[in-house]
């Protein structure tokens, strides 16, 4: 008598990779229950498919149904979720579709899908209370230089090589070009959502540089020398007022502790 | 443990995300509302409007992700993610399926039929006791919608189930529909299983919609498939009034999760359901009064 182990072990090979070797003398259900095993992998398949067709609808608009489709059918048999929240499952799909035979028409694909993968994350974030500029300008200037600034959630900072925040607004807003103009371009983009809403924004580079490098952790102090590296121009000193006064810092830590 | 004072007492529907901005903007009469804590999970603004509707209505926390039939055991993360939840929204119910749908780390997005055995009893009864521990309440299980069946069964799934309240001290949820669905496709008797499942322990009862299907297994029969995309069909209504008259009536709630029609008609299903309760109640103590 097989164990449980061994039967999980077939029936998931029947629902995801088709294989009925296993499965098929341990079943019973009408004349020939593998035939009913079709629900399970039709359930499998069908709902993973429109989960993701759900979460990248913009780039269906781009890449057409049957292309995205079919990828995606390729994509949940070959790396089935890990987890039981399917919204998180896709986040290397932008990856997957742009490896897909076909996908070299569109060149910027990836970058698209990826920003879209993004602002459905965004879009259902809820904002913290922000630091005021007044809480901020009570800690010396000294202590701050290796503050490390925590942001809101619904933050993202991409760096793209197409201008396709143009691209998407034209799908948000239904727009059909007649003509539309598309080369590569870089674009610092900060796409910024909460409660059902999202905006994007183009930033310059070492602005751009800046705000990332808080975003991922660094220090004030790092992140402005990496700004700097790239425009020895740029003004640490404003850049970090604008990015207090956008409500964007939600606290301030020491380097290794928690809230100061 | 849920305590009786706060069990809802009209029939209620389950919310779907798609809704969810209207429910919080009409706040229709409803007995209580239901989710998926999947849904929630990786939606902090969903999760914003679902602590803002538990101050006005019974919750009930309805997992699909649970997988307390995998061998390879619970996702301890995920059950910490649904306690965060739970804790948070402080549902009248927190329920789950006697399936599984995680194998080897992957989640299969499907509720997966069971060996009705020993070995998957004693595994099963073990994840309820961490599920329950874990959760710091009784857990409901709902019997599944079958399709298929193992050789390895030794026992039927009413015996299975009560076998587990015995063991864990759960409770069930009878998904009266399910119980339809399973027993067209496999071919047993749905009045005797609602019959002989442990009636005190139900504590909560599911009605949804199914979808007709030619049986490729059986060319020429008829398969139901649990869509949860349909009104409720009149079998399971006339199978309801029987669990009624079998469990006394159970907070029952109301399941359409495709095609989802407007929050209106949900509500007239649930408006429904109390009708055959109130009827069946009545025909009840007039036979009762009558001996
Ligand atoms: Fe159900």
């Amino acid at each position: 008598m097989p164990t449980l182990a061994e039967t999980q072990k077939f029936f998931r090979n029947a629902v995801v990779g088709d294989e009925m070797a296993g499965i098929q003398s341990l079943i019973v259900g009408g004349r020939d229950a593998s035939k009913r095993l079709e629900i399970h992998r039709r359930n499998y398949e069908t709902s993973l498919v429109t989960a993701l067709l759900g979460k990248f609808p913009a780039t269906v608009w781009l890449a057409g149904t049957p292309f995205v489709s079919e990828a995606a059918r390729h994509f949940v048999c070959e790396h089935p979720p890990h987890a039981p929240c399917i919204a998180e499952y896709g986040e290397r799909f932008p990856g997957f579709l742009s490896a897909c035979p076909g996908a070299e028409r569109v060149p910027y694909l990836r970058e698209f899908a990826e920003l879209e993968w993004h602002v459905g994350h965004i879009a259902v974030a809820v904002d913290q209370p922000p630091v005021s500029l007044q809480e901020f300008s009570a800690i010396n200037d000294e202590a701050l230089l290796n503050m490390v600034l925590a942001l809101q959630p619904g933050v993202r900072y991409l760096h793209m090589s197409w201008p396709i925040d143009e691209l998407m607004k034209l799908y948000l807003t239904e727009t059909a070009a007649d003509s539309f103009e598309f080369s590569p371009a870089d674009a610092w983009i900060q796409a910024r959502g909460a409660r059902g809403e999202f905006h994007m924004d183009r930033l310059d580079a070492s602005e751009f540089i800046f705000r990332k490098s808080i975003s991922e952790g660094q220090a004030i102090v790092g992140a402005a020398e990496r700004a700097l590296d790239a425009d020895p121009t740029f003004d640490p000193g404003r850049a970090l007022v604008r990015v207090v006064a956008e409500g964007l810092v939600t606290a301030i830590m020491s380097g290794s502790e928690g809230d100061k | 443990m849920t305590s009786i004072s706060r069990l809802p007492s009209g029939a209620g529907v389950g919310l779907r995300l798609p809704q969810i901005a209207e429910v919080v903007a009409t706040r229709p009469s409803v007995g209580w509302l239901e989710i998926h804590p999947e849904n929630f999970l990786a939606n902090p603004h969903a999760t914003e409007l679902l602590t803002e509707l538990s101050q006005h209505y019974f919750i009930s926390v309805h997992s699909v992700g649970i997988s307390i039939g995998s061998v390879g055991g619970i996702d301890r993360l995920h059950l910490k993610r649904v306690r965060a939840l739970v804790d948070r929204i402080n549902p009248v119910f927190v329920s789950g399926h006697l399936a599984w749908s995680t194998y080897g780390g992957e989640y299969l997005n499907d509720l997966l039929p069971l060996p009705y055995n020993l070995e998957a009893l004693r595994l099963i009864e073990a994840h309820v006791r961490e599920v329950q521990e874990t959760l710091g309440r009784r857990y409901l299980i709902e019997n599944p919608s079958s399709y298929i069946g193992f050789r390895t069964s030794m026992m039927s799934e009413a015996e299975f189930l009560s076998e587990l309240v015995g063991r864990t001290g759960c409770q069930l949820l009878c998904d009266v529909s399910n119980a339809y669905i399973s027993a067209q496709n496999m071919g047993y008797d749905v009045y005797q299983y609602i019959d002989s499942l442990p009636a005190d322990a139900i504590g909560e009862v599911h009605l949804g919609g199914f979808t007709v299907e030619e049986d490729e297994a059986s060319p020429g029969a008829e398969l139901l498939i649990d869509t949860h995309a349909a009104a409720i069909a009149e079998p399971v209504w006339n199978l309801y009034a029987h669990a009624i008259r079998r469990f006394g009536a159970r907070p029952t709630l109301i399941e359409w999760d495709n095609n989802i029609p407007l929050f209106a008609a949900l509500l007239a299903e649930a408006a429904h359901a109390d009708e055959v309760v109130a009827g069946t109640m009545a025909l009840e103590a007039r036979c009762a009064d009558a001996c």
